[in-house]
C-alpha cells in the first residue's frame, strides 16, 4: 500500500520548537534579522578590521550554508545555537579573537589537487 | 494546617474552643459536614500562572508543542554535532570486528564492533624527530555492540562507511579424511 | 490560627508525632552490622538487607503510584533505587518525588548524562535526588538523542538550572522551558559537545596568540606529538573470582494492576 511506503520512510517525534516548517523558516528569518542590526554594534565594541560589508556578506554565507536542511529539528536546533551566539555576541561576553574566529582568516587553505600536494611535500 | 488539627482530635482535648470544624478550614470551597454532599462537590478549577496571561494562539500552540510532529525516518545531525566539515565530509569510515590478538588465546576483548576513521599523514616533527599529526580523529574508535548499531550511527552523523570482512564468520567447510585420496581432486595428498 | 497553636501545643503534641508519620514510607538509618573480631583481610561490602528491603517496598509503591511513566525499579549492587521512566515523563515523576508526602525528595544533587552511542537514544540522563526528611536518595534515569528535546526540571527544582546547562553544553540535549539554557563551562566560540563519545581528547582546533594579528586566532589543531592509544583491553578475563557476583543492578518486579 502506498500509504505504508510513505510511512516507512517517516517518523513521529516530538518538537523542539517548532511544529512545521513556515514556523522554522519564521524563526530563522528573525534570527537573521536580529543579526544583522546587531553588525554595526559589533564592528564598533568589537574593534575588528572589517567593514559592515564583509560581515553582512559573511553573515548570508553562513545561512546560506545551511540552506538545503529539510529537518525542521535539525533547524531548531540551528537556530538555539545561532541565538546563544548572539547572545554571547550582544552582550559583549567573546572577545576579539574569538569573534573573529568565524572569518578563518590565519588558516592556509590545504593542497587539494595532486600536485600541490606534491610540491608541498603531502603524500 | 487545619487538616492536621481536625486529624490529631486536639479539639475534643480542648473544650473551651467553640469553633467548628467549617470555620476551620483552609480550602477555598465550602467543604459541608454531611459526607455525601462533600463527596459530590468538587472544587474549582486552579488557574495557573503561566497560562492565565496568554492568547488562544500561544495555547495552541504549547497544546502543539506536547504533540508529535513527521519527520524523516534517517535524521541527520552532521550540521549540529559541532564536528569541522573537513571531519564530516572527507572521512572514511571503517567499521569492523576487533580480531583476537594472534599472539594469545584469550577472546575477552573481542566480540563486539568498532568504527575507525581512515588515517591522515604522520610527519616527523623537526626539532625533536616526534610523531606528530594534524588530525584529531586519529585514535578515535567507538565501540558498538553490533554492525547495525556502527551503520545507524555513522548514517546519523553523515560519515561514508565501507564494512570490513568480519574474521570470525568464515563459513565452516566440513573436511574429512577421504578427500586425501580422491581420485579426482585437487585435495588429492599424493600420487602415490 | 497562631494563637490557636499555642492553645493546642501541650495537649496536641505527643499525638502529632504518631500521626505524623506514615508506616509505608520510613526508613530509619540502619546501623551496619559490625565485623566479626579478627577480621583482617578486606572484604567486599555486604550488602545491608534491611536497607534494601525497604527501599525495594518504596520502589513498588513509586511504581503502583506512577504506572504510566515508570518503565522500570531496579537496585544497584550497592542498594541503590533506580526508576527507569520514559522522557515524557521526566515532570510528573519529579514533581511527585519532590511534593509526595511520602516521598520528599526535596533536594536535587545532580543531574549528568551518558553517552552510549551503540543505542538509538544514545544519552541517557540521570536525575539524583536526596530525601533530608527520611534520609534516603534515589535515582532517575531517561533515554534521549541528539534531537529530542526534554523538559527542565527548572521550575521544580531551582538547582537543575547549571546541572541542566552543564548537559546542554558537555552533550547537546535540549532542554524545553528553561529559563536561561546557555554554555557553562566551555569557551564563547566553542563548538561541538565535548563529552560525547566520538568528541575526540585533543578536540579540534587550537588557540594561540597571533603576534601580526595582535590578537587570539583559532586555528586547526597540529598537534607536535600526536596522543598515543595505549589498547588496555586484556584478553583474558579480569575477575574470574567474581564471576557468580551480583548483578550491577536487580530488577524489582513490579505485579501490573488489572
Amino acid at each position: 500500500m502506498s500509504s505504508h511506503a510513505i510511512r516507512a520512510g517517516t517518523k513521529q517525534v516530538r518538537p523542539i520548537l517548532s511544529t512545521d516548517r513556515h514556523e522554522a523558516r519564521q524563526r530563522v528569518l528573525n534570527l537573521y534579522k536580529a543579526w544583522y542590526r546587531q553588525l554595526p554594534y559589533i564592528v564598533k565594541q568589537y574593534d575588528i578590521p572589517k567593514s559592515v560589508d564583509s560581515l553582512k556578506q559573511k553573515l548570508r554565507e553562513e545561512f546560506r550554508k545551511n540552506d538545503h536542511l529539510q529537518d525542521i529539528r535539525v533547524i531548531d536546533m540551528l537556530v538555539v545555537k545561532g541565538q546563544m551566539e548572539l547572545k554571547e555576541t550582544v552582550n559583549f561576553w567573546k572577545q576579539k579573537g574569538t569573534f573573529m574566529s568565524y572569518f578563518k582568516d590565519t588558516v592556509e587553505p590545504k593542497p587539494k589537487d595532486f600536485l600541490s600536494k606534491f610540491l608541498s611535500g603531502h603524500n | 494546617m487545619a487538616s492536621l488539627l481536625l486529624r490529631s482530635g486536639a479539639l475534643k482535648k480542648c473544650p473551651n474552643l467553640k469553633w467548628s470544624i467549617a470555620s476551620l478550614s483552609t480550602t477555598s470551597s465550602r467543604l459541608s459536614d454531611d459526607v455525601s454532599k462533600a463527596v459530590k462537590q468538587k472544587e474549582a478549577p486552579q488557574i495557573t500562572h503561566d497560562t492565565a496571561l496568554l492568547n488562544p494562539e500561544e495555547i495552541e500552540q504549547r497544546k502543539r508543542l506536547q504533540g508529535y510532529i513527521t519527520v524523516d525516518a534517517q535524521s541527520n545531525v552532521a550540521p549540529i554535532t559541532g564536528q569541522p566539515e573537513e571531519h564530516v565530509k572527507g572521512r572514511l569510515v571503517r567499521i569492523y570486528e576487533p580480531a583476537k590478538n594472534a599472539m594469545q588465546s584469550g577472546t575477552d576483548n573481542t566480540g563486539h564492533w568498532e568504527m575507525d576513521f581512515d588515517t591522515r599523514e604522520r610527519w616527523e616533527n623537526p626539532l625533536m624527530g616526534w610523531c606528530s599529526s594534524g588530525d584529531p580523529l586519529s585514535n578515535m574508535k567507538v565501540q558498538f555492540s553490533s554492525k547495525e548499531e556502527a551503520i545507524r550511527h555513522c548514517e546519523k552523523n553523515g560519515w561514508e562507511w565501507y564494512i570490513q570482512e568480519s574474521s570470525f564468520e568464515k563459513p565452516f567447510k566440513p573436511k574429512s579424511y577421504g578427500v586425501n585420496f580422491s581420485w579426482n581432486k585437487r585435495t588429492r595428498v599424493s600420487t602415490k | 490560627m497562631a494563637s490557636l497553636l499555642r492553645q493546642l501545643a501541650r495537649t496536641v503534641r505527643p499525638s502529632l508525632v504518631r500521626n505524623g508519620v506514615c508506616s509505608t514510607s520510613v526508613l530509619y538509618k540502619h546501623t551496619e552490622s559490625t565485623e566479626a573480631p579478627g577480621e583482617t583481610r578486606p572484604t567486599v561490602r555486604k550488602p545491608d538487607l534491611l536497607a534494601r528491603s525497604q527501599l525495594k517496598d518504596f520502589g513498588k509503591y513509586v511504581a503502583e503510584c506512577l504506572p504510566k511513566y515508570i518503565q522500570k525499579v531496579q537496585i544497584t549492587a550497592g542498594d541503590e533505587l533506580e526508576l527507569l521512566i520514559v522522557p515524557e515523563g521526566v515532570l510528573p515523576v519529579l514533581q511527585f518525588l519532590k511534593d509526595h508526602h511520602n516521598a520528599q525528595f526535596a533536594n536535587i544533587t545532580d543531574i549528568t548524562a551518558l553517552d552510549v552511542p551503540s543505542r538509538e537514544y544514545r544519552f541517557e540522563l540521570v536525575y539524583n535526588l536526596l530525601s533530608l526528611r527520611f534520609n534516603s536518595r534515589i535515582r532517575v534515569k531517561t533515554y534521549t538523542d541528539e534531537l529530542t528535546p526534554i523538559d527542565s526540571a527548572c521550575d521544580i527544582y531551582k538547582g537543575a538550572n547549571w546541572y541542566e546547562r552543564e548537559v546542554w553544553d558537555m552533550y547537546g540535549v535540549f532542554f524545553a522551558n528553561h529559563p536561561d539554557l546557555r554554555r557553562i563551562l566551555t569557551d564563547y566560540g566553542f563548538e561541538g559537545h565535548p563529552q560525547r563519545k566520538d568528541f575526540p581528547l585533543s578536540g579540534y582546533v587550537e588557540v594561540r596568540y597571533d603576534d601580526e594579528k595582535k590578537r587570539v586566532v583559532v586555528e586547526p589543531l597540529e598537534l607536535a606529538q600526536e596522543f598515543r592509544r595505549f589498547e588496555l583491553s586484556a584478553p583474558w578475563e579480569q575477575f574470574p573470582n567474581f564471576r557468580n557476583a551480583p548483578p550491577a543492578a536487580e530488577e524489582i518486579k513490579v505485579e501490573e494492576k488489572k
